[in-house]
């Protein structure tokens, strides 16, 4: 793990590029500026979580990354490329709340993707089990969403955002409406998929210790307008292991990120 | 309860009921001229079933009530997704939608036939402005169950527009729109038969009606019996595609 880890550093090179984003929502005539001055870059394989306090313009500013919502300046490079639509070439995104068609079974749900791109049935169904297989879901393939547990659907969802394999995966939340075991369990898979899948992913949420214990690096924001006011670089080892989480760097990440996030100090990026 | 146990309850509510029917004329508790046993209106319902007669009254409801839904369901179901998708639109014609809703169509009967003189086509037209109000509000609620983040999520994938419309639209309207068209069936029946029943030449209704102005018990009971089976059987049928296709609604 730690090979890869340098290795990854070796081979470094952007796939995410943010550069002078800003943002400026209009309903009924009233401008209200969401997002203000947002640069980023993302190497190739890291993770990288975001932070910030309810309604800074982290939603948007994932959804401007999966080409869904056009930003007002700036420009987003993924692997090179402007993001101008949605492109699962590139990007695949997991929602907070799964998402889930409900008239399609799960596999058929992971299916679906490909299903858009035309490939036959025995060789979407082919990687769809394959892929469900990845999130150790294997056996639930023909059960209906109704049928699942949060946490299965929400392992659904990220393997139909896996299933078409783009080298950068986005994730609003997806977490959020677990309970805290399923949660754990959840961020464990999630790191083992990545690792076994090497994927960018920017991975939004509100869990403070959930970002130290997922992330390479964390952002964090501030509301009113949206700024990144600080990175904060996890150096902690991986596999991270639940252990790690009672470490005194643990403790101490989580407490700058808690500061920046209760009294933001802007112009303090790392 | 088990499925079984709960078929056998059903079944025996049903002869209770039939039981009931055939024993209150049978013991004199009812005069059997005005309720004829249930035995008696089953037989007289199986020979006239036999009657080329009674099969031309069905076969012209039928076909009325076929052009009815043939009509009015699309013509709703469009109408419905235009007011849907059209916000304006929808916010001028709501209110009058539902005014109109909430008028009883029979007042209007007179008027289709002083404008169609009574013929099959009065019939139809009946039935389809009795019928489109109901279609055209399901659609437009089977417009709006569609969940934006579902859209989103094809959208996230690629899909294009017209894949969003076959893979996304249409599955999340289906069921929705299978209970229009039962609901459509209904309301076209009732509108028919009544049109029928006021002023026809032909037509199960009118059968029925002059049956009761008669006196004909046996046969009016045998009519009512007809029309009631076959309204439940393909409202039973509806019901039996949408839980097909609902399974995963719960
Ligand atoms: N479609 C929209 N139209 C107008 N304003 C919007 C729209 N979407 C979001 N906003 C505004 O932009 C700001 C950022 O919203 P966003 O959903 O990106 O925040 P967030 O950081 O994801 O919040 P949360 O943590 O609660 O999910 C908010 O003030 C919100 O009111
Ligand atoms: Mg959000």
């Amino acid at each position: 793990m730690k090979q890869a880890l340098s290795e990854r550093a070796v081979t470094e090179r952007p796939m995410i590029e943010v550069i002078g984003l800003g943002h400026t929502y209009e309903s009924r005539g009233v401008a209200s500026r969401a997002l203000e001055d947002i640069a980023l870059t993302v190497q190739a394989g890291r993770f990288t979580v975001i932070v910030g306090p309810s309604g800074c313009g982290k939603s948007s500013l994932l959804m401007m990354m999966a080409g869904l919502r056009r930003q007002t300046e700036g420009t987003i490079l993924v692997d090179g490329r402007p993001m101008l639509d949605p492109d699962p070439d590139r990007v695949g995104v997991v929602f907070q709340d799964a998402n889930l068609f409900p008239w399609l079974s799960a596999i058929d749900n992971v299916a679906f993707p490909l299903m858009l791109r035309g490939l036959g049935r025995s060789e979407r169904l082919d990687r769809a089990s394959a892929m469900l297989e990845l999130v150790g879901l294997g056996h639930a393939g023909a059960r209906y969403p109704s049928e699942l547990s949060g946490g299965m659907k929400q392992r659904v969802s990220i393997a139909r955002g896996l299933v078409q394999d783009p080298p950068v995966l986005l994730m609003d939340e997806p977490f959020a409406a677990l309970d805290e075991q399923t949660r754990m369990t959840m961020g464990e898979e999630l790191l083992r998929i990545w690792s076994q899948t090497s994927k960018t992913v920017v991975f939004v949420t509100h869990s403070l210790s959930e970002a130290v214990y997922l992330a390479d690096e964390v952002l964090v924001m501030s509301a009113h307008p949206g700024r990144i006011i600080d990175r904060i670089e996890v150096e902690l080892p991986r596999p991270r292991t639940y252990e790690m989480m009672a470490t005194a760097t643990f403790g101490q990440l989580r407490d700058r990120i808690w500061r920046q996030i209760r009294s933001p100090q802007p112009g303090n990026p790392a | 309860m088990s499925r079984a146990s709960m078929l056998a309850a059903r079944l025996l509510l049903l002869a209770l009921a039939l039981g009931l029917w055939e024993a209150l004329p049978r013991l004199g508790w009812v005069d059997d001229e005005i309720l004829p046993p249930f035995s008696a209106v089953f037989v007289t319902a199986l020979q006239l079933l036999q009657r080329p007669a009674i099969h031309g009254d069905l076969v012209t409801t039928g076909l009325q009530l076929g052009a009815a839904l043939i009509i009015s369901v699309p013509t709703g179901v469009l109408l419905g997704i235009l007011l849907a998708e059209n916000k304006r639109l929808a916010q001028v014609c709501e209110p009058l939608l539902y005014f109109l809703f909430s008028v009883p169509k029979s007042i209007f009967l007179p008027l289709f036939i002083l404008t169609l003189g009574i013929s099959f086509w009065q019939k139809v037209a009946f039935g389809c402005f009795s019928t489109i109000l109901i279609v055209l509000m399901s659609a437009t609620a089977a417009v709006r169950s569609v969940r934006e983040e579902h859209v989103l999520t094809a959208r996230s994938y690629g899909a294009t527009r017209a894949q969003i419309t076959r893979h996304v639209y249409l599955p999340s309207m289906l069921p929705v729109l299978l209970e229009a068209l039962r609901l459509a069936v209904i309301f076209s029946t009732t509108a028919v038969v009544l049109a029928e029943m006021y002023a026809s030449r032909s037509g199960i209704g009118q059968q029925i009606a002059s049956w009761g102005e008669s006196f004909m018990m046996r046969q009016l009971f045998a009519g009512v019996l007809i029309v009631s089976v076959t309204a439940i059987v393909i409202n039973e049928f509806i019901r039996w595609i949408e839980n097909r296709c609902s399974h995963w609604r719960s």
